[in-house]
């Protein structure tokens, strides 16, 4: 796929990302959030504990490689120091923000989390995240489709 | 011709994927990992030295602390009292085992081991993430990582524990251990009858990965989960040995 | 440019040999509640983090156990550990988290732990 293809597909399916919560105008006036939604917009959004949902089929789930590279570079960080899990678990299953959290693959978050952490401690600039993307993708000739 | 290659209505063909297509999340892994390696964050050997602690756990040494517990009331009272200590005798030793030794980052030296009687079931769920108990149990179940699960056990125990098969009467006390902290929880069930006279190997044998989080029961002769789809991965791990 | 610096060996310099949240030990203080208390799960604002699950605030439990010491889950997420606090494992009837739990399991209960700040005496 194009990038300009990419782009309009893209702006396409953002504006589908709504709130959960349904309101005519985006960026509401103050007076319009009672203490029940600012205290639902400002919930962590990790903190699931008896909400209903409904019965589905319990699966297993084959582990990708990446995703185990994920978990080994994320305990690696842990454990010379970049961080401890706390401040992982606080950046991946909350900072992230509702929609990442529900709409993300479980080492999706991981992974995020953890190129998040180079950047944010200044151990590498966004550029330098930037450009090692786009040489990894080069490398591997990567379709767009995916 | 597979499905994917079939004509459609306007006799297009989709695009044949690549051979060795890479996803994007692929490639990030790919960037953050080579950029913490080339800043001296960690090692490529820390790297491979994890994957390989990784690939050394497993639900046996829960399995063993189990059935060393149910011949031997001293072990299991030590079991209850001091997980981490009882954890010794199977081989796991939470805070050297680990190449920190300081312990794992995300699964801390905090054991505890919760006692099952004929009046208390125990099932453990991790609400917040999925904290699991991974140095004497291996990794998590998918299932035990959705919000799924986090969101129903903790309200509808008994809903939930229907849906993995298991029924109990109305008197027992179910009780939902929520690891939300630094504890991580392995269940010790009732030993079942038809057992007697067995071995440490043979006990051992019935204690599954599923009885442990507490969604099932040991029986003779059950000696694997109970049957579940299985979601193939796109480039599964490989093992090198 | 500014550029922070990180100390990258403070964890496991404190860790190493002991565990975690064994090198806590001693830090806390004295205990405020013991085994047996009975303890309201306080709502405190839940702005940016907390570990203090929502669908236990306001509800009444017993502490089953005195578990170790630890920074609070809600600091130790800035890598703030200067003040480790008591945990506690605190039991719960179901009947008291949901009002529609059923009368014929009122047996069942819910265990999960809190750091000392999230209790208050009931």
């Amino acid at each position: 796929m194009s990038t300009r293809s990419e782009v309009l597909k893209h702006l396409n399916l953002v504006g589908l990302l709504q709130p959960a919560l349904h309101v005519p105008q985006h960026a509401p006036y103050p007076d319009a959030i009672d203490h029940s939604l600012y205290r639902a917009y400002l919930r962590s959004s990790h903190d699931v504990g008896g909400e209903p949902d409904v019965p589905i089929a319990w699966e297993e789930k084959q582990e990708e490689q990446w995703e185990l590279n994920t978990f080994a570079t994320c305990e690696c960080l842990g454990w010379r120091g970049v961080w401890n899990a706390e401040e992982r678990r606080r950046r991946q299953n909350v900072d992230l923000g509702q929609t990442q959290y529900l709409g993300l693959p479980y080492y999706g978050r991981w992974l995020l989390t953890a190129a998040r952490i180079l950047v944010d401690k200044q151990y590498v600039t966004l550029t330098e995240l930037v450009n090692k993307i786009e040489e990894v993708k080069k490398r591997h000739e990567q379709k767009s489709a995916r | 011709m597979s499905d994917k290659h079939k004509e459609d209505e306007h006799g297009h063909r989709p695009p044949a994927p690549m051979v060795d297509e890479v996803s994007d999340f692929e490639v990030l892994e790919m960037a953050v990992r080579e950029l913490a390696i080339e800043k001296g964050l960690f090692s490529a050997e820390d790297h491979r030295r994890w994957t390989e602690y990784v690939h050394s756990l497993g639900p046996l040494p829960a399995a063993r602390l189990v059935a060393k517990a149910w011949l031997d009331p001293a072990y299991k009272k030590l079991a209850v009292a001091d997980g981490v200590k009882a954890s010794l005798e199977v081989g796991v030793d939470w805070i050297n085992s680990p190449p920190t030794g300081f312990g794992t980052p995300s699964d801390y030296c905090n054991l505890r081991v919760l006692e099952d009687t004929p009046k208390v079931k125990h099932v453990v769920v991790c609400t917040l993430c999925s904290c699991y108990p991974r140095p004497i149990l291996g990794n998590s179940p998918e299932w035990y990582r959705t919000p799924n699960y986090r969101r129903r056990l903790v309200r509808w125990p008994r809903q939930v524990l229907a849906e993995f098969g298991l029924q109990l009467p109305p008197d027992v006390e179910i009780r939902v251990a929520d690891s939300n902290q630094k504890t991580r929880y392995i269940v010790l069930p009732t030993r079942p009858a038809g057992t007697e006279g067995w071995t440490e190997d043979q006990l051992a044998e019935i204690v599954t990965r599923d009885c442990l989080i507490g969604v099932a029961v040991p029986k003779p002769g059950i000696k694997a989960n109970a049957k579940r789809t299985v979601h193939p991965a796109v480039h599964p791990v490989h093992h090198d040995h | 440019m500014s550029k922070s610096q990180h100390d990258r060996t403070h964890h496991a310099k404190k860790a190493t040999g002991k565990g975690d949240p064994q090198c806590f030990k001693g830090e806390a203080g004295p205990a405020k509640f013991k085994v047996g208390d009975r303890v309201r799960i306080r709502d405190l604002p839940d702005i940016f983090y907390t570990r203090c699950q929502v669908y236990t605030r306001g509800a009444l439990g017993t502490v089953a156990a005195v578990v170790y010491e630890s920074p609070a889950a809600e600091d130790e997420a800035w890598d703030n550990t200067d003040k480790p606090e008591w945990f506690y494992s605190v039991k719960f009837q179901q009947k008291d988290l949901w009002p529609d739990y059923p009368d014929l399991y009122a047996n069942d209960t819910v265990e999960t732990e809190f750091s000392e700040r999230w209790l208050e005496k009931a």
